[in-house]
Formats: structure tokens, C-alpha cells, sequence
């Protein structure tokens, strides 16, 4: 394997066991066989509907809750097999951002408590530790007399601002970003979309960025991939993904962004996205977009389609293709 | 903390009249009890009438609600409220007690403490296994068994069959210190005393304590379970901190709710348990309450329930006093 690939997936399943009445017991396959490479310096984007299992993905990816099965290479090595000195490395090298910045700072501690706990824990020489944390105040637009504040005096953007000075504390060369902006304004969102891609170039840093909002995620993201219940339905980059959505549901997801201007939202292709997407524990066989589908075939009920590649760093999931 | 004495001096100021709103209320109640404390306080119903009239004159009992208030009121300023049952000075009396109550309830307070946080933080991290769901049986015996009937099986076991356990007389340690006689004793060496107080005082706080821990241990759980799920744990752990720092995370967060419980759950104590005191025959304010009650001892009852008011408004003074320097976004 190349020597830029960052983070490789191979074949990750995460099943949560639900207790049913008395014996029987269920699954919520909340990521079920999703396969995938990032490259050094590149933004994967990832978006799907609520549920579809993303937050989940990233959460596995980052070892915080352990895979039912599958292979995660964090720089060539399988994060789930790391011990010792190897997980110090990685917990120090992949960091992450919550959706919620309410509840990602320990209310607690001081911003400055906050950020330094992470490089006193891994021994990082910081120097002087309050000319360190200021230092990424600044780095993420805030200033100085924050230091000593509590994260109650900060309003929703300023915190979302020191959960990322947070993580870059520890000096990450891979970062997951669950839907950092979505419980923001879109003022702020915007501000904190720049901030994210600046830091990126700045440090070299790599991105899974995770979010529902198609827009943002075009914005920041190289490559997108679309997850639909548990699976990811197509990967491409992101032009390509935009310009020529292939699986029906990236179809539906993008003629659901609302358009400005409305001569141009006139000639914009329809498709209405109908139904819901099936309970991730009654899964219907075959293809899991099948009931929903307006180009659905007979081969579609039986058997679920691969990923298969199509064009130019372009896969697809659907027997469209085939 | 500059905030403090602002607040201090604000909380004073509403200090007085709630405290004169319960004494109203209670007052109220006493008065419209359809009973004849006079007759009673005479004897019953072998009394003669001209002493139910004497009686109801030098109680003022015969005058309108609001001379006798007033009347009541000025006897509680003056400390002059006696016991027309007992004709002892009622806050004598109380003072007698409360050391009782209160070492009674410092040992209840100590076990449930000790026995339920840990067993509430252990129950949070087994969540949904074997001990998780003993916690919770725990506290439903807890809850629903009735004290007496505890009390009952704990007596004939350790006093009837065991006999480890007294069941008369207090012994105390022949100086004060602090003023509880477990800790006295110990600091004065006396160690057949501290032997002797246990043999008396374990038993009815290890029931106090078994009614409470449960709900205690819940109570931390559930709290402890709502840390735990919060983001800046799974960064904490996302970040690599060892086990220990992620449980001071945890821990710092969710004591403080179980603050305000614990310090409730004392001042329930130190109001007195009627049941268990009754039951061991211990002297302390539960008893008193019994036999005024019993006796239709009107001042008693009403300045019992003024205590139990005013132990839970300093109760609740003390707690946000403790929440304004422990937590950083509570500001007085």
C-alpha cells in the first residue's frame, strides 16, 4: 500500500446488540461492511441522513467504541491491535471534534485547564504553557484574556473555537470533524468552515468531515462519500460528485439542496425524496435503498450491489451500473 | 467572592419570613384541629370542667386566633414555651435531643455516603450487568420495606439470637468534644464507650442508612451515567487520558448534583426519625414528636415542625453556599 494513504477502512462492521423481549436478540447494524481509504492532507467528506451511521463510523474510527469486525489502518498500522506506546502515538496523533460544543469542554475546567490537559498527559513539551495556549487562542481567532474563563462565558462558535484549539494542542496529524458547525449559526458556521480549511493547509492536517449539509460538505471536502444505513453508496470526488451524482439516493440528496436563485432551481432536475430510510434492525434484503428507489429492478430486491468503480476515483453502489 | 456577602445578607433577609410563614402555617393547622387540647392536657375525659376552664384560660385557649398567635409567638421570642404535657421548657428539651438526632443521624449519613456513592459509581460503570441490577433491587427493598419491620428483624437477629447489640441506656463519652459521642470517645481513648455507643447506635443507623443508600446509589448512577455519555468524556478518552483522569472528569461533574441530595437526605435525618427512634426506644427528637402527637401537645408539635422547616432552610442555604464555591457557573 501507498505511502500517503492515512486512514484505511477495510470491510468495518459495528453492530449494537438490542435486547428484545426475553431471548431473541437483535442487531442495530449501524455500520455494516463500509470500506474506504483517506489520503495524507485530503478532506474526506462524509454525509448521509441521521442515523446512517456516520457519527458512529467516526467514533470506531477513532477506537472510542470497539468495531464488530473489519480493519482500520491508521498509518499503515491496525488501530484496534495498537498497545502501549503505539496507542499513546495514535491517541496523540487523531484527534476529534463534537457536533455538540456544549457538551464537548468539561464545564469545570478552565480553558486553559481544558487545552493543556491533553500535551501534560502526553509529556509534549509546550515550553511555557500559557504562551503555548495562547498561542492556539490565537491560531483559532480568540484572545488571550480567554484563558482563565469557563466554558459557560463562551457563547456556541467561541466553544466550538476552543474544542479545536483543543485538539490542536496535541499537535494531530488526523482529525474526525462530526458535524462541527451544525449547531452553529451560519454566520459562524461559515467562520469556522475557513478556520478549519486555513488550519488544514497550515498544518497539513487530515480530515473525515462528517455532516449532513451537503453545501458545507462540498465546501470543505476533496472527496465525498455517501453513507445510507450503515454503507457507504458512492465515493467520488468532490466535482465529480456534484457535476454527476450516479446512486439514486446521492440524486435525491442533492436535488434537495435548496437552490437561491429561482430561474435556476426551475431547470434543476426533480427528484422528490419519498419514504424514510428502513429501521436499522428489520433491514430489507437486497439493496437497502431498494423500497425508496424510482429506478428500482427486479436484481435489486435480491441481491445487494457492491461498490463498483465506474470512472476516475468514482464508486458506486447500485446495479444501475452494472 | 465578593458576591457572597451580598447574598449572605439577602438570604438573611428572606430567612425571617419564611421562617415566620411556617410558624404561621403550623399555627394555623394546630388551631383548626377539631380537638379539645384542654380536656386532653386535664386528663381526658374524667376531667372536671372547672379545671378544662382554668386550663383553657391560662393557655389562652378560650381567645381568638390571633391573640393566641400572638401570644405563641411572643412565647417562642421570650423562650417560654412549656410543654403543658411534660411542663418542661420545650427548648430544653430539644436541646437535650438534637446531640441524640444528630449522632444518630451523622452514623446513617456516614453509611449511607460510604456504602452509596461507591456502589452508585460501580453500578454506572457495570451498567445493565448483575451488580447494576443488585443496586437497583437494593433500592427498591429499600424504598418499599417498611422500617419497623427492618428494624424488628435486625433486633431479633443481633440482639435476640446474636446478642450483640443493646438495646437500653446511651452511653456517652464522659467529656464533649465535638459533640459527636463516636468521635469524642475515640479522641478521648475511651474504648469500651466507643464499643458500647456502637452496640447501641449501629443498629437504628445501619436501618436509617439501609431505607436511604439505595436511592442514593441511583441517584448517583444516573447522574454519573449522564457524565459519562457527555462529549468531553469520549474526548477525554479520544485524547488518550489514562483511566484515572477520565474518572476525574467524571467524578468532579457528577458529585455536584449528588451534593444537594445527600445534604437533603441529612437534613431528613437530623429532623428526626419517628419509626426508628420509636422502635430502639431512642431518646432523641423522633420520640419526642411520637409522644406529642400521642398527647396532643400542640406548642410541641408546632415548634417540631418550625425545627424541621428551619433545618431545611439553613439545609438549602448551605447547599448553594457549597455550589456557588464548587462550581464555577453558579454565581450568587
Amino acid at each position: 500500500m501507498s505511502n500517503n494513504v492515512m486512514v484505511e477502512v477495510r470491510n468495518l462492521k459495528k453492530y449494537f446488540p438490542v435486547r428484545r423481549f426475553l431471548l431473541s436478540k437483535d442487531y442495530v447494524k449501524a455500520v455494516d461492511g463500509v470500506s474506504f481509504q483517506i489520503k495524507k492532507g485530503e478532506c474526506l467528506g462524509l454525509v448521509g441522513e441521521s442515523g446512517s451511521g456516520k457519527t458512529t463510523l467516526g467514533r470506531v474510527i477513532l477506537r472510542l467504541i470497539p468495531p464488530t469486525s473489519g480493519e482500520i489502518l491508521y498509518k499503515g498500522k491496525p488501530v484496534t491491535k495498537m498497545k502501549g506506546e503505539e496507542l499513546k502515538e495514535f491517541r496523540k496523533s487523531a484527534q476529534m471534534v463534537f457536533q455538540d460544543p456544549y457538551s464537548s469542554l468539561d464545564p469545570r475546567m478552565t480553558v486553559f485547564q481544558s487545552i493543556i490537559e491533553g500535551p501534560r498527559i502526553h509529556g509534549i513539551d509546550v515550553g511555557n504553557p500559557e504562551e503555548f495556549v495562547t498561542r492556539l487562542l490565537e491560531t483559532v481567532g480568540l484572545k488571550p484574556e480567554h484563558l482563565y474563563r469557563y466554558p459557560h462565558e463562551f457563547s456556541g462558535g467561541q466553544k466550538q473555537r476552543i474544542a479545536i484549539a483543543r485538539a490542536l494542542a496535541m499537535n494531530p496529524e488526523f482529525m474526525v470533524l462530526d458535524e462541527p458547525t451544525s449547531a452553529l449559526d451560519v454566520s459562524v458556521q461559515a467562520s469556522i468552515l475557513n478556520m478549519l480549511k486555513e488550519l488544514q493547509a497550515k498544518f497539513g492536517l487530515t480530515y473525515l468531515f462528517i455532516s449532513h449539509d451537503l453545501a458545507v460538505v462540498k465546501y470543505m471536502s476533496h472527496r465525498i462519500a455517501t453513507m445510507y444505513v450503515g454503507r457507504i453508496v458512492e465515493v467520488a470526488d468532490s466535482e465529480e460528485l456534484f457535476l454527476n451524482p450516479l446512486h439514486p439516493y446521492t440524486q435525491m440528496l442533492l436535488a434537495s439542496i435548496p437552490i437561491p436563485d429561482p430561474k435556476i432551481a426551475k431547470n434543476k432536475p426533480k427528484i422528490k425524496i419519498t419514504g424514510e430510510p428502513p429501521s436499522p434492525i428489520r433491514l430489507p434484503q437486497g439493496c437497502k435503498f431498494y423500497p425508496r428507489c424510482p429506478f428500482a429492478m427486479p436484481i435489486c430486491k435480491i441481491k445487494e450491489p457492491p461498490l463498483i468503480k465506474v470512472g476516475n476515483n468514482h464508486e458506486v453502489a447500485c446495479w444501475l451500473y452494472e | 467572592m465578593a458576591g457572597m456577602g451580598r447574598y449572605l445578607v439577602r438570604r438573611a433577609i428572606t430567612f425571617i419570613p419564611t421562617v415566620f410563614g411556617v410558624l404561621f402555617i403550623t399555627f394555623t393547622i394546630a388551631f383548626l384541629m377539631p380537638a379539645n387540647p384542654a380536656r386532653v392536657w386535664a386528663g381526658g375525659q374524667k376531667a372536671s370542667p372547672e379545671v378544662v376552664q382554668r386550663i383553657r384560660r391560662m393557655y389562652h385557649l378560650d381567645e381568638p386566633f390571633w391573640s393566641q398567635f400572638y401570644y405563641f409567638t411572643k412565647a417562642i421570642l421570650t423562650n417560654s414555651i412549656y410543654s403543658p404535657v411534660t411542663h418542661n421548657l420545650v427548648s430544653e428539651e430539644f436541646m437535650r435531643r438534637i446531640p441524640i438526632t444528630l449522632n444518630l443521624a451523622i452514623m446513617a449519613m456516614f453509611m449511607i455516603v460510604v456504602m452509596g456513592i461507591p456502589m452508585g459509581i460501580i453500578a454506572a460503570l457495570k451498567k445493565d450487568t448483575a451488580i447494576d441490577n443488585a443496586v437497583r433491587v437494593l433500592a427498591l427493598i429499600g424504598y418499599s420495606t417498611p422500617s419497623f419491620w427492618i428494624a424488628f428483624i435486625f433486633m431479633w437477629v443481633f440482639y435476640n439470637e446474636l446478642g450483640w447489640m443493646t438495646l437500653v441506656g446511651l452511653p456517652r463519652p464522659s467529656q464533649m468534644i465535638t459533640g459527636i459521642y463516636l468521635v469524642d470517645a475515640l479522641l478521648l481513648g475511651e474504648w469500651k464507650t466507643f464499643i458500647d455507643i456502637n452496640r447501641r447506635l449501629l443498629l437504628p443507623a445501619f436501618i436509617l442508612a439501609f431505607i436511604s443508600v439505595g436511592g442514593l446509589a441511583r441517584y448517583v448512577r444516573n447522574t454519573m451515567l449522564d457524565v459519562l455519555s457527555a462529549d468531553f468524556i469520549l474526548f477525554a478518552q479520544a485524547k488518550g487520558l489514562p483511566p484515572f483522569r477520565l474518572w476525574r472528569h467524571a467524578l468532579k461533574n457528577s458529585l455536584i448534583p449528588v451534593i444537594t441530595v445527600v445534604f437533603f437526605m441529612f437534613g431528613g435525618l437530623m429532623s428526626g426519625a419517628i419509626i426508628t427512634e420509636t422502635v430502639f426506644g431512642i431518646p432523641g427528637l423522633g420520640v419526642l414528636y411520637y409522644s406529642a402527637i400521642a398527647n396532643l401537645d400542640i406548642p410541641v408539635i408546632v415548634l417540631s415542625t418550625l425545627y424541621a422547616g428551619l433545618i431545611i432552610v439553613v439545609i438549602s442555604l448551605i447547599v448553594d453556599i457549597l455550589y456557588a464555591l464548587i462550581d464555577p457557573r453558579v454565581r450568587l
